[in-house]
């Protein structure tokens, strides 16, 4: 509700004062200012086009869905050294705005959430806050470099718990030590902790390889073969499983960026309406699929 | 001389850009502190800091009325000590600018050697040296702008060439009223303001220049670094965290307050001499000569406690009023417990503002004049744990070189080695906001939000049939409305007549980069997404040197009959 109304609102000052500033940008010397003389301009005209309408903050800082708080910090510092009014001129205003606001909810976890239930999206968690099982946190600012421990190696001695107990955390469940808090303990504590492990399995790892790391290391669902049950298996060797899927992702992105050149292919109303449907069929078909299946094992007593 | 020199081009900061010349006019930093000042410009490679006439740097800042003639420190060949002395000599202007005579930093002035007079109801004190015999009154402006004028001469004649346009570093805690007098006195100088940079965030961009340099060096990747900047000067305390990373340095909190070495130097004259405070009230000529030893004394006492751990103090005053008294630092330490301890809990709320434990901080850099003093770097290190503190930086010329840099970069000069290839992205110092509710401040653009910035509140009315709306705009960080700076005022009329709570009133504040605020009020009713009357913008602040009367005096007339109520967000 509170969305809606700021954004009509949002709307309505820009349609309400079109004053527009004269602009020189020949002066370099007055490049800001100018103010005095530009008042709150209209958003919807012009280069910039509102925010609401057509991009989403995604798009405004160039981010994937899934980046984290590194790289949406980084985006929104570069196209602030582009877009800043004290750089780009009174120009720049509204544009900012739109960075400022963008940023602050991505950067927030709980407006993160609520924006991305908002505009549909659904991302994989690497490196948030509150993150399912599996997954670290971090206390303070990222940093370069991350802690991570090799699961499969880990004898569950339980020695780094003990000296930084902030930071590692016992998985009872698998019998082995992860890292709960990235640098939740202070520097020289995470030494001893590192230093004390028999079987030298905490590993100091890029920080941008970490998300990619700790997804790979959590079990995962085994196929059925036949009668051979399924179960839940992990990956031999972490590093090179995790080379390989970095390998795999940038391979991904070449094949879509190619399949849709510009990636701004707009369907039709039509087109839309025909991938809808099509996707409510195939949910529906899965539906009967497990409705059938519940008919037979459950016997007759549900109709 | 100063009567031609300075002259009153315009109030409105519409000067400057009648420039025929298509070579970009590098802007001057200025530094003007409470009692030191110094002005500093990017020559095209570094940072230069100008010299007076007697190659000095750091010159004082004051004015001298002695003759008729005002002068300054930038030019005068006389000791600031002996024109203290005669009453003749405005100081301390930056602790005065813009403050009605019910501020208790006003009142602490009064024991300054010159005049200041309060009425103590909310209007500008009255201020005057003694000249000739003779009080003459001035405004803290009017002493700003001829300091001004004298450092602008002086930067003309070392640059050769006009200078108009400035950027100036002003303390944190300053309201955006008291920016506006500062640019009043820069208007009156003939100088074109650029930024006024809180003094903290100028260092930050000089630490974010330092960083970049760094990373140019060894090739490193921009890592983002966090730094504290703890600046005490004579007159102001304040305290920024700043993230910085490929030159884009973000002000995360800012932190202010009016304590500083003045407050410093008169606690230790209280108590040297428990009845000093009593002395200047008649402000006699004899007692001026007597407050102004005092003030020596005691100064270049403090100034040997920074390096010896007691001193002693021998001042005769006349009339048998003789001081000789050995001061160790625990003495001063004790007597000034209460500034140190206010200086801890500005460092502390400025971490927990910028949502960051003191480990997080990369770097701690102290600068300002009180730097020297050892208890003032005790106590920061203190905090953090022993860090070590940053190095690298002079602690008096820190914000100059600062402010020089965004001089630069804001004329839009272009190095080609990068070095000017720096953003700093502002923050609010204070909450800005509304009355409301009763008589609550209610924040529309809270504290520490990026600038540029534009937030919107949604209320309503809180009687029936009510047809119009005051609305006053406070600044600062108090619960109640009173307690903050008030900004403005105006009236929103011919709101329909309809059931209290039904009319929408939409407030939206908006602070573009170059930190001018406007807010607009737009009604709108149930079901229409057209405004019902035609919207207002007003740009703040709007009121002037009588604020403190002004609000009062709106309270009385109109009470709580104009009142509005904040909507709830679904």
């Amino acid at each position: 509700m509170s969305i809606v109304v700021s954004a009509s609102s949002l709307l309505l000052w820009s349609n309400t004062f079109h004053v527009h500033g004269h602009l020189n940008f020949n002066n370099p010397m007055s490049r800001w200012r100018q103010q005095n003389l530009a008042i709150i301009r209209c958003c919807s005209r012009g280069t910039w086009e509102t925010p609401t309408a057509q991009n989403n903050y995604y798009d405004l800082l160039g981010v994937s869905v899934d980046s984290n708080a590194h790289e949406i910090k980084e985006a929104y510092r570069k196209l602030q050294k582009k877009y800043h009014p004290d750089i780009f001129g009174p120009k720049g205003h509204e544009y900012t705005l739109m960075l400022n606001k963008a940023y602050e909810v991505l950067m927030t976890e709980d407006l993160r959430r609520k924006y991305d239930a908002s505009i549909g999206q659904t991302r994989l968690r690497f490196g948030e806050n509150n993150t399912p099982l599996g997954y670290s946190t971090w206390k303070g600012p990222l940093r370069p470099q991350a802690l991570f421990v090799d699961e499969n190696a880990c004898i569950g001695c339980r020695e780094c718990v003990h000296h930084a107990s902030h930071t590692f955390t016992m998985d009872e469940s698998h019998g082995c030590a992860r890292v709960k808090v990235q640098y939740g303990d202070n520097d020289q504590s995470i030494e001893v902790s590192v230093e004390s492990c028999p079987v030298n399995c905490i590993h100091w790892v890029e920080t941008e390889e970490l998300a990619v790391l700790e997804f790979l290391i959590q079990p995962q669902p085994k196929d059925e073969y036949g009668v051979f049950g399924g179960g839940w298996e992990r990956t031999a060797n972490v590093f090179t499983a995790a080379k390989s899927f970095n390998k795999q992702l940038k391979r991904k992105a070449a094949t879509r960026s190619n399949q849709y050149p510009g990636s701004t292919v707009q369907e039709s109303p039509a087109q839309a309406e025909a991938r809808v449907r099509a996707d409510m069929k195939i949910k529906m078909e899965s539906f009967l699929k497990i409705w059938n299946w519940m008919k037979e094992t459950l016997g007759m007593n549900i109709n | 001389m100063v009567e031609t020199a300075y002259t009153v081009t315009s109030d409105s900061e519409t000067t400057g850009e009648d420039k025929s010349s298509t070579f970009p006019e590098i802007a001057i930093g200025i530094d003007i502190g409470t009692s030191q000042c110094s002005v500093a410009v990017w020559n095209g490679s570094q940072v230069e800091l100008l010299k007076n006439t007697r190659n000095q740097k750091i010159m004082k800042s004051y004015v001298s009325f002695k003759d008729n003639i005002p002068s300054s420190g930038v030019s005068s060949q006389l000791s600031h000590e002996d024109e203290m002395l005669s009453g003749a000599a405005i100081f301390n202007m930056k602790r005065l600018i813009g403050r009605v005579d019910t501020d208790p930093v006003v009142h602490a002035c009064k024991n300054l050697p010159f005049l200041v007079q309060t009425l103590d109801i909310g209007v500008r004190p009255v201020i005057a040296p003694l000249v000739n015999n003779m009080w003459r009154s001035t405004t803290p402006e009017e002493v700003l702008a001829i300091f001004l004028v004298e450092l602008r001469s002086m930067a003309e004649a070392q640059l050769k060439r006009r200078v108009t346009n400035v950027v100036l570093t002003v303390p944190v805690s300053f309201s955006r009223f008291q920016l506006t007098r500062i640019e009043r006195a820069c208007a009156m100088a003939g100088l074109h303001v650029l930024r006024l940079m809180p003094e903290p965030t100028a260092v930050a961009l000089l630490y974010g220049q330092h960083q970049q340099q760094a990373s140019h060096e060894n090739m490193g990747s921009g890592i983002e670094k966090i730094a504290l900047i703890f600046n005490m000067g004579a007159g102001y305390c304040d305290v920024a965290v700043t993230a910085t990373a490929g030159g884009v340095s973000q002000i995360k909190a800012l932190a202010g307050s009016t304590v500083g070495g003045e407050d410093l130097l008169q606690n230790m004259m209280r108590h040297l001499l428990p009845d000093s405070e009593n002395l200047c009230k008649n402000h006699g000529v004899k007692e001026i000569k007597q407050m102004g030893l005092l003030r020596v004394a005691t100064q270049d006492a403090i100034h040997r406690l920074s390096s010896e751990s007691s001193t002693q103090v021998d001042v005769d005053l006349g009339d048998d009023l003789k001081i000789c008294k050995v001061v160790d630092r625990e003495e001063f330490e004790e007597v000034n417990r209460k500034v140190f301890e206010k200086c801890e809990s500005l460092i502390i709320r400025c971490l927990q503002d910028a949502k960051l434990e003191v480990e997080d901080v990369n770097d701690v850099i102290i600068v300002g004049g009180c730097s020297y003093i050892p208890k003032v770097e005790n106590l920061v290190t203190n905090i953090f744990k022993g860090k070590e503190l940053y190095k690298g930086m002079n602690p008096l010329e820190a914000a100059v070189c600062g402010a020089a840099v965004e001089g630069a970069v804001a004329s839009g000069i272009n190095d080609p080695f990068g070095n000017l290839d720096l953003l700093t992205i502002q923050a609010t110092p204070h909450a800005i906001g509304i009355r409301a509710d009763r008589n609550n401040f209610v924040h529309v653009i809270p504290r520490d939000t990026t600038m540029p910035a534009r937030k919107e509140l949604v209320l309503t009315t809180v009687h029936d049939n009510q047809t119009e709306a005051l609305i006053l705009v406070y600044e600062g960080d108090g619960e109640k409305a009173e307690e903050n700076q008030l900004l403005g005022y105006f009236k929103i009329m011919g709101i329909p007549a309809v059931p209290k709570g039904v009319p929408e009133i939409n407030v939206c504040m908006d602070i573009d980069a170059a930190n001018v605020l406007r807010v607009l009020a737009i009604v709108l009713m149930p079901g229409s997404r057209e405004p019902a009357i035609p919207a207002m913008e007003v740009r703040m602040p709007t009121v002037d040197d009588g604020y403190g009367w002004c609000a009062e005096s709106l309270n009385r007339t109109y009470g709580a009959s104009l009142d509005l109520l904040t909507l709830q967000k679904v």
